[in-house]
């Protein structure tokens, strides 16, 4: 298996304060990585010291089998990214931005400018000042920016931030079909914990600056389960129904008024039922099932989701 | 090293820096004869006397320098647009060469442009309206085109001299603009103090600073804080 991204021991202090420590991640070649993590766990420093934008403190980093170290970067030739919002010339228009980042690059192919306009839906806007533009049209030509030169990898922090729906559908889109046909490698974060779930192949979940774990998507599908959730006021005579009437034993109370029915022998009716002839007042019942969001508070919190 | 100084350029609010250089080149290009007709008629005795005065005048442009650091340095760290330049596989010492080169090397022409249009208008305006006693002699010709290039120079590393801790290391616009006219006025300040300096050993000293700074930057870019 080929690695891409490779860290290890990868930590970044500033002053006394640790924000990453000891991370070694690996990322294959032509898989899409989502990292999961609160706000301040780390993931934006991670990304930046990935793009060459601050180094480590300690720890190594090697893309495409290259140490990258500041003497040492033409490894960056071959990575696109937006870190934290895309940054622009403001005062010049989308073409002169786009032109200059390719000149960086050392990059001509004015053909491929506009096949990437193109892939992102942003045809006709290449004479407009880039400071009209909206937050979304500005996360879209990030986009463009960062997959212009044709990239074996793309970071991006938080992508779908400022687009609508569409936008947003229209960029997992992009990002499948990037990774499907041209077979580009992505690292991604993203709040938006449904996102990174219908996108990537693996996730690794940031906590206080550490790789706390890493899971494939196939994994978690694996580890989903089902649950009957209540929610009501008389929650100890509830219990006590389930367990002497119906005889259920997998149960768990959340919070002060909702419980949880792992086992599910019984249908949904009956138990409502059981409770209804017992003048227990239900205020809800539903079937769930445990998703990346459970997991993902899990890995966080070490708890179950509440609330 | 050329196509990323040009890169520098193309980057800029190029509309408002020629704005500005019109501004100095016009007021520049009239202020010895202004000097002569409002200041002092001692200032038209003869063309080695407004010689003197066209050479220190061209000090302005030490601001003029100022003015590029904040747009070419501290507004791409303040715009968080100096993260795209070093997201890119050049090493963040080549970068910011390029943009010291890109300075300097607009700086100086634009400071040679300036001698070239003060002398010419200071001549014409003579020519037309007897101003300034007799006519210049080839000495004075040589001294003038002499001077031109060693202050063009001079004027260029002065200023450079706010690069390294107002631009690079503390990022600051106001600081810059007051460290630059500062810089213009030393000497004169020391005549009104009455600090007896050789003006030749100042120059000296401040061209020194100015180098200092430019090698600071290069050198420790990479360690002045984080983006």
């Amino acid at each position: 298996m080929e690695y891409i991204v490779r860290t290890n021991g990868l930590t970044k202090k500033v002053k006394s304060k640790v924000l990453v420590s000891n991370v070694n991640l690996q990322i294959k070649k032509g898989e899409i990585y989502g990292f999961l993590g609160q706000n301040g766990a780390g993931k934006t420093t991670i990304m930046k010291m990935l793009t060459g934008l601050i180094s480590p403190t300690t720890g190594e980093i090697t893309l495409f089998n290259q140490k990258l170290t500041e003497i040492s970067k033409s490894s960056l030739k071959r990575v696109g990214s937006i870190i934290e919002y895309p940054i622009f010339f403001e005062h010049l228009t989308a073409m002169e931005n786009l032109q200059i980042h390719c000149e960086y690059l050392g990059y001509y192919d004015q053909k491929a400018i506009i096949q990437a306009l193109d892939m992102v839906h942003l045809t006709g806007i290449e004479d407009k000042i880039v400071k009209d533009f909206s937050l979304g049209m500005k996360q879209r030509l990030g986009i463009v920016r960062a997959i212009i030169t044709k990239p074996e990898l793309i970071i991006l922090d938080e992508p779908t931030n400022g687009l609508d729906p569409i936008g947003i559908k229209d960029m997992r889109d992009l990002i499948r079909m990037l990774n499907r046909e041209y077979g580009i490698t992505f690292l991604l974060s993203s709040h938006i914990l449904g996102e990174i779930e219908q996108v990537a192949d693996r996730i690794g979940v940031i906590k206080d600056g550490k790789l706390v774990n890493e899971v494939t998507l196939a994994d978690i599908s694996k580890q989903r389960t089902e649950y009957i959730e209540i929610v009501t006021k008389d929650v100890q005579k509830s219990v006590y129904l389930l367990d002497s009437e119906l005889k259920i034993p997998n149960v768990k109370i959340i919070q002060d008024n909702r419980i949880r029915i792992y086992d599910l022998t019984l249908p949904q009716s009956e138990i409502s039922k059981t409770l209804i002839l017992h003048d227990i007042e239900i205020e809800e019942i539903q079937k769930h099932i445990s998703t990346l969001e459970d997991y993902f508070y899990q890995q966080i919190h070490g708890g179950d989701k509440v609330g | 090293m050329g196509k990323l100084m040009m890169l520098e350029w193309r980057k800029l609010k190029q509309k408002m820096i020629m704005g500005e250089l019109i501004i100095y080149w016009g007021i520049l290009m009239f202020l010895p004869i202004f000097f002569i007709k409002m200041v002092s008629t001692d200032f038209g005795e003869s063309y080695s006397t407004i010689i003197q005065l066209m050479i220190s005048i061209q000090m302005g442009f030490v601001l003029f320098g100022a003015s590029l650091i904040n747009q070419v340095v501290i507004d791409e760290y303040k715009n968080k647009t100096i993260s795209l330049a070093f997201g890119y596989p050049i090493s963040r010492k080549k970068l910011v060469t390029a943009k010291v080169l890109f300075i300097s090397l607009f700086v100086f022409c634009c400071t040679i442009v300036s001698f070239l249009l003060a002398g010419i208008t200071t001549y014409l305006l003579d020519h037309f309206f007897q101003i300034i006693d007799g006519q210049p002699t080839i000495a004075d010709l040589t001294t003038y085109f002499s001077k031109m290039i060693g202050h063009s120079f001079m004027i260029t590393l002065i200023s450079l001299i706010p690069l390294y801790f107002f631009g690079v290391w503390k990022r600051a616009t106001f600081p810059t603009v007051l460290c630059a006219l500062f810089l213009m006025q030393f000497q004169n300040f020391s005549y009104l103090l009455n600090i007896d300096i050789n003006p030749d050993m100042v120059n000296v000293g401040l061209c020194l600073l100015g180098a200092a700074s430019v090698y600071l930057s290069i050198k420790m870019v990479d360690k002045v804080g984080d983006l």
